[in-house]
């Protein structure tokens, strides 16, 4: 299941265009437009509710769009069934048939497609080595524990060879620990066998881990696609900044030009600098920074970007201290401190003032949260027009 | 919950025998006398003897309508089952007030005298054009025992994951296939439960078939009916009545065997996993 072996076989590009799906009353799916570039791994990230199992469900055909469309490798897969999709799921509950062997679940797909029987020996056999689980071909899915289960499943859909993978959280039900071996094994699988992945998750870690692109959904509408790295460095909102990983939003008026930035003027007179973000914004605007990049100092330290605060609370995290400061102006902020040596904790006690130095090349603007979103009529430039009947 | 003290226990075992007596005690009274040597079922008993089962089975008539009882409830097995697979399938797909109302609707043969049933299925067949017949009398036995195999057949499906299904069709099955492939197999334990519940009600219903049979041709329930007030009859019907009485012992034991065999085969021997079929909500063994 090399690459190589898949000429012939689409790429696995997937295009959704204004797709939508209604529910009764509630719009779960809202007109997305996304582009899943094939052979990555593409997460789907969000909160339960962002639509993004139900959009999953619409590429994989379970779920009819209320109007939009899906297209695979440019063709659109509008009334073509589950069965006849070249696409192929890992299930949240991993869905294996429990009366069949592991060999028999994983075979299940090629016998459908009529495979000769030495056939289905041979790559059952395969992807069962992919997934390391050739020792417990004979058992039955009871008889595994949660993290062979999940393998089981993934072998039975890449085992058909399709051109792209959905995966509806499939980690969920596992441990901690499991969970973070299994990301990276996902990773190295997927780069191995060089499918599209399309994955589903809530947690923002998993998908930073193992994706080359996320697609950040909220209420239906995707907040923003980008890289792991744009995401959490150059998020377009509030709602990505803070669903990746803790951001410290604070109020601000952008007041004109300073440096090489933008002048912000916080509550209680404090000014700062900030370099990152929508810098031509003037007037009240969100401002946002990484609690790892404010550098806490002891009270009294001088320089520009510096606000005075006092730590509230403190949690020890073992490798560091994360901190919660209340700053004068009012508000109160989350930063970490790396643990580097043995005083670190009592350094940081709660109650010590201290002063947060915001760098300014780490303040992000938002600019007008209102302004933010994109108007309804604009539309990413790269989707394809759809190619009827295409071959 | 656990008895405390002497009094509670010795209490509480007694009642136990005493319920277990009142169970059975009518049972085992019938095969002690189908074994005595006395034309009157009376005390003392009058010695062991077996020609009671001779006569039994050489009687033609006796052993005919219990062969046919046990063709109709056989069919009836079956064909009950079969629509309750059917009914219970569409009131998956359905919530809310419509559910409420085909569950109630497929559940009301239950809650109508049988009697009142047979009456309506009569006028129903000479309606049509047809009189009393073994095949009126299936049909009716299908009504009754629908709703039994819908309380034993829906629990099991709802137990299954639907991502199964949606699984099966995934990897390139129809729907048809995936039903035939993945739920069937799954449902066999609730499937036997059904099948005997079904069986078993046919076999020993009265009142419908006392309507619905042709005349000459009785079912078993009721041969005995007639014949129990024919003093000359009785040991024969006693005796038989013991092998019934056996013979159903037997086939929910070796059902219940069965069942249990096929939900081991199911998931694995040993499976110490949670899975995806659960515990039927009604086994004929009763608690496990």
């Amino acid at each position: 299941m090399s690459p190589s072996d898949r000429d012939g076989v689409g790429k696995g590009e997937v295009s959704l265009v204004s797709l939508t799906k209604r529910f009764g009353d509630f719009l779960a799916v809202n007109a997305i437009d996304l582009q899943i570039p094939p052979g990555g791994f593409f997460s789907l990230l969000g909160p339960s509710g962002c639509g993004k199992t139900t959009t999953l469900r619409m590429i994989g055909g379970f779920e009819q769009p209320t109007s939009g469309q899906v297209l695979l490798d440019g063709r659109d897969m509008a009334g073509t069934p589950p069965s006849k999709r070249p696409v192929n799921t890992v299930f949240q509950s991993y869905a294996l048939f429990p009366h069949l062997r592991v060999f028999d679940n994983v075979a299940f797909g090629l016998r459908r497609q009529g495979v000769t029987r030495a056939e289905v020996g041979r790559r059952v056999g395969e992807a069962l080595e992919l997934v390391q689980l050739t020792s417990l071909a004979r058992r039955k899915p009871a008889q595994l524990s949660g993290g062979q289960q999940q393998r089981v499943a993934l072998a039975r859909a890449l085992v058909v060879q399709p051109s792209v993978l959905l995966l509806d959280e499939p980690l969920g039900a596992l441990d901690a620990k499991l969970r973070r071996e299994l990301q990276v094994e996902l990773k190295q699988l997927q780069t191995e066998v060089g499918i599209t992945f399309a994955y589903v998750t809530h947690d923002q870690e998993e998908a930073l881990t193992m994706s080359d692109r996320i697609a950040v959904l909220n209420r239906g509408r995707v907040e923003q696609a980008a890289s792991p790295r744009d995401l959490y460095e150059e998020p377009a909102n509030a709602f990505v900044a803070d669903f990746l990983g803790v951001s410290n939003l604070m109020e601000a008026s952008a007041v004109g030009p300073s440096g090489k930035g933008v002048e912000l003027r916080l509550a209680d007179g404090f000014s700062v600098e900030a370099q990152r973000g929508k810098l031509a914004t003037r007037g009240p605007t969100k401002v946002v920074i990484r609690p790892e990049r404010i550098r806490v100092e002891p009270a009294g330290s001088g320089g520009p970007n510096r606000v005075p605060g006092m730590v509230t609370n403190v949690v020890y995290l073992g490798s560091g201290l994360q901190l919660s400061i209340h700053l004068a102006i009012g508000r109160t902020v989350t930063a970490f401190v790396a643990n580097i040596d043995e005083d670190t904790a009592s350094t940081w006690a709660p109650g010590t003032p201290v002063t947060c130095h915001l760098p300014s090349t780490s303040l992000r603007v938002l600019g007008n949260e209102e302004l933010s979103e994109p108007p309804p009529t604009a539309r990413p430039p790269s989707v394809p027009e759809p190619i009827a009947n295409g071959t | 919950m656990k008895a405390t003290g002497r009094f509670g226990t010795l209490s509480l075992n007694l009642y136990f025998w005493a319920f277990v007596a009142f169970l059975f005690a009518p049972l085992v009274v019938l095969v002690i006398f189908s074994m005595n040597n006395n034309m009157t079922p009376t005390l003392p008993l009058s010695g062991f003897t077996t020609k009671w089962f001779h006569q039994a089975f050489s009687n033609g008539e006796l052993t005919g309508a219990v062969a046919r009882s046990a063709g109709i409830a056989l069919t009836t097995a079956v064909f009950a089952t079969a629509l309750g697979i059917m009914a219970s399938i569409g009131l998956m797909a359905l919530r809310g007030r419509a559910l409420s109302f085909a569950i109630a609707a497929l559940l009301l043969p239950l809650v109508v005298p049988y009697i009142s049933l047979a009456v309506g299925l009569l006028i129903l067949l000479q309606a049509l054009g047809t009189g009393p017949s073994l095949g009126a009398v299936v049909l009716g036995h299908a009504v009754i025992t629908l709703p039994f195999a819908i309380l034993v057949l829906l629990p099991r499906l709802r137990s299954l994951d639907p991502a199964m299904s949606e699984a099966a069709m995934d990897l390139g099955a129809t729907a048809v296939g995936a039903f035939r492939l993945i739920t069937l197999p799954l449902i066999v334990p609730a499937l036997v439960s059904s099948g005997i519940i079904c069986f078993v009600t046919s076999f020993d219903e009265f009142a419908i078939a006392s309507f619905l049979a042709p005349s000459g041709k009785p079912t078993y329930p009721i041969f005995l009916y007639a014949s129990a007030r024919t003093p000359a009859l009785l040991p024969d019907v006693i005796a038989i009545g013991a092998i019934v009485i056996a013979a159903s012992l037997l086939l929910v034991a070796v059902a219940e065997g069965g069942r249990r065999w096929a939900e081991r085969k199911l998931v694995g021997s040993g499976a110490a996993i949670e899975n995806a079929v659960a515990e039927p909500t009604i086994s004929l063994a009763g608690t496990q």
